[in-house]
């Protein structure tokens, strides 16, 4: 085989032909389906097409296994501009011999000619969207972003496009382009949804109206995140708090919404999400002790729903006070030590209170055991722990604490920042055991360049590339230099004393810092 | 709330808006705050530079993600059929019931019928996490197909779950990659090929 190739490569076609003989007429090998379909393969070049077709064909009867004799017949029939028929023969050859690059490098080659990406379609709709709509050629947009919604009705920047597309002029239209898509996903959210950012008057408040009466019986807890947005409009938020108010009353007195003959008797958990919405709401506004009153009217309607416990950790928090916050979240922890989103949540109010080693045994509850939670979240590069933990060492005055939490979240900080503050040199060994994720996740990428060539996924390799560049960008990097800054900051105006009462770890830090 | 295919890097086809959220790294934060199961950076961004068109988020108005799937495809099984493995799946407690978790996990099916021709898709599963448990076997459609024991780091063991996606294309007519060996019943798979060899040949 290889030295047809080397005849085929550099063109010594009839040497080529001379070997075939050669072998074809040893009775042996007299139906070789390699070799004819490399003879085959020769006669193309030299322009026999028709004996070059009936050698690859019968060259690749006698051996359907070998994927030369798939990628010949792919060439030639490439040769002849029948693209289709060549990819189909490439992917045969594919399947007999499934890494060869050859092959590879042949069918990618075809695949771009013919524009077959099938394994973008998503992405490749987009960005026609996008193109459509730049070229102004609405109709045509406005089909691909139906498409889009088509597979998925729950994507917000589809409907932004749509709307782009579609060009509605008055209010009407626009609602109408929502109701038209809700009759066909009658489950989804947005189409519901975002009407409400646009309606106004009486039209926003029969809207919401309904929209608040579904999840309310349903019981769906985020609802009133979902509408926060909202309240950006003062007129909005009265409205909604007209209607859960006359909610609440009517709840009280009828067992429905509205005291109508058509409003259906609601069951017993309607009040309670009202009551849960309510406490969320006067928390919004900064009327704690109304929150409070609601928050608490629902506990008593329900005294196990941790949710309500979560909110009115959240109303203390609010009201500044981080005790009675933690506690809240420390009973709402003890109602299902499985979740570990109530268990973070906890640890984090927890460090909002200065409680650090309360934090971290609630923490330890998730973490590997035999490892101390601290090392554990290190590990896993838990920087919102991380950065609550150097605030709260912060705080406390722990400067040295704080120090060394901020720079497992990144060792520049470490290497930079006093030089800024023009503090001398702080001595690298300190703390260079430590995780420092930012630089970790740049040194990652090192892996990923021959990695994404290799695997050919070259659009999310530059993705990759272009985020990197901008990582420290991110809002745990903020966090954290911001805090190292402060730290920084205050023990330059207020140096340390041996004499001023601060543990032995910050005055090594700091010796070594202002040395 | 919002559901979007993750990025590595947010853009639209003109500009690049510099600053912009990175959807792993998010992600990343969404696991350690929900799940026991936890990952380092890398571990995603070998998920989102292999298959970047299997992982979801779902997104709140400020572009706080609430809930992800991060999904691949297996590749070293001798199972001859393609099929994906949802590495990990988390919506927080705060966003529960809108959901979320179901309109994620048929986002990820569909791309891996329509990019990868995966004929099923798998995960794992504590045996004693009866919430997730009820979510995959009355929701999702999966069922249990082995128990891989101990298969957890501290000792627990898996159900291993199976959803079959070929009904699932049918169902929500999607188009596979592959109509002929996606469609085509294991078994009579061999000779199906030939069959279609055959045809490609004359």
């Amino acid at each position: 085989m290889y030295i047809f190739q080397k005849c085929y490569e550099h063109k010594q076609y009839k040497n080529g032909l001379k070997f075939a003989k050669q072998i074809l007429s040893n009775p042996k090998f007299h139906e070789h389906g390699e070799t004819l379909v490399m003879k085959g393969l020769i006669l193309n070049c030299l322009g026999r097409k028709e004996e070059a077709y009936e050698h690859v064909k019968r060259g690749l009867r006698n051996d359907l296994q070998s994927h030369v004799c798939w990628h010949v017949y792919g060439l030639l029939q490439r040769s002849d501009k029948n693209y289709d028929e060549a990819i189909t023969c490439y992917k045969n050859a594919l399947k007999r011999d499934r890494d060869n690059i050859q092959i590879l490098r042949d069918l990618s080659l075809l695949q771009i000619q013919m524009r077959d990406l099938e394994g973008y379609r998503c992405s490749v709709l987009e960005a026609k969207g996008e193109l459509f709509l730049a070229l102004g050629r609405t109709s045509d947009a406005a089909k691909i972003y139906r498409e889009l919604l088509q597979r998925n009705p729950e994507n917000r920047s589809y409907y932004g496009a749509l709307e782009k597309a579609l060009q509605p002029s008055t209010v009407d239209e626009r609602l109408r382009i929502y109701q038209e898509i809700r009759e066909k996903f009658p489950k989804a959210i947005l189409p519901q949804r975002i009407p409400l950012d646009f309606l106004s008057g009486k039209q926003f408040e029969q809207a919401v109206d309904a929209y608040l009466q579904v999840s309310l019986t349903k019981g769906v807890p985020p609802l009133f995140v979902d509408l926060k947005p909202l309240f950006k409009d003062k007129e909005k938020v009265q409205a909604i708090e007209r209607l859960v108010m006359g909610y609440c009353d009517s709840l009280k007195q009828t067992g429905k919404f509205h005291d109508t003959e058509d409003s259906p008797v609601q069951p017993a958990s309607s009040l309670l999400w009202v009551y849960y919405f309510l406490a969320q709401l006067f928390d919004y506004l900064s009327q704690s002790t109304k929150a409070l009153h609601y928050i608490d009217a629902a506990i008593e309607h329900t005294p196990t729903l941790i949710e309500l416990f979560v909110v009115k950790g959240k109303i203390y928090k609010h009201a500044r006070d981080l005790t009675s916050a933690y506690k809240c979240l420390e009973e709402a922890q003890g109602l299902d030590t499985a979740d570990r989103y109530v268990n973070s949540k906890c640890a984090k109010y927890m460090l909002r209170a200065g409680l650090i080693k309360e934090a971290e045994e609630i923490c330890s509850k998730f973490t590997r055991e035999g490892v101390p939670a601290m090392e554990n979240l290190n590990e896993m590069q838990c920087m919102w722990f991380q950065n609550e933990c150097a605030q709260a060492y912060r705080k406390l005055a722990k400067y040295g604490e704080a120090l060394k939490k901020c720079h497992e979240i990144d060792r520049v900080l470490l290497q930079i920042l006093p030089s800024c503050f023009n503090i001398g040199g702080l001595v690298k060994e300190c703390y260079i055991s430590f995780g420092q994720h930012f630089s970790e996740i740049l040194e990652d990428q090192f892996d990923f360049h021959t990695y994404c060539l290799r695997k050919l996924t070259l659009r999310s390799y530059v993705g990759l590339l272009r985020l990197e560049d901008v990582l420290r960008s991110h809002e745990f990097y903020f966090r954290a230099a911001r805090c190292a800054i402060e730290v920084y900051l205050h023990l330059h105006d207020h140096p340390l004393t041996e004499e001023n009462g601060i543990d032995r770890i910050d005055l090594v830090v700091y010796k070594r810092a202002f040395a | 709330m919002n559901i979007r295919c993750a990025k590595m890097w947010m853009h639209s086809m003109w500009e690049y808006f510099l600053l912009q959220p990175e959807d792993l790294m998010n992600m990343q934060h969404c696991n350690l705050l929900c799940l026991p199961e936890n990952y380092q950076m890398k571990y995603y961004f070998y998920h989102g530079l292999s298959w970047p068109q299997l992982s979801y988020v779902a997104e709140d108005e400020k572009g706080t993600i609430v809930g992800y799937v991060l999904a691949k495809m297996e590749e070293d099984s001798d199972d001859s059929d393609p099929h994906g493995h949802i590495t990990s799946l988390a919506v927080k407690r705060s966003h529960r019931r809108l959901g979320l978790a179901q309109k994620l996990m048929d986002q990820t099916a569909r791309a891996m019928v329509e990019c990868f021709n995966a004929k099923y898709v798998s995960l794992h599963v504590r045996k004693s996490n009866r919430a997730a448990l009820n979510l995959y076997t009355n929701t999702l459609n999966f069922s249990i197909s082995e128990i891989e024991p101990k298969y957890y780091a501290d000792g627990e063991d898996a159900y291993a779950m199976r959803r079959d996606l070929v009904s699932f294309a049918i169902q929500s007519s999607i188009t596979p990659a592959d109509k002929t060996t996606f469609f085509s019943v294991k078994g009579s798979e061999d000779k199906k090929k030939r069959e279609e060899e055959r045809r490609d040949y004359d």
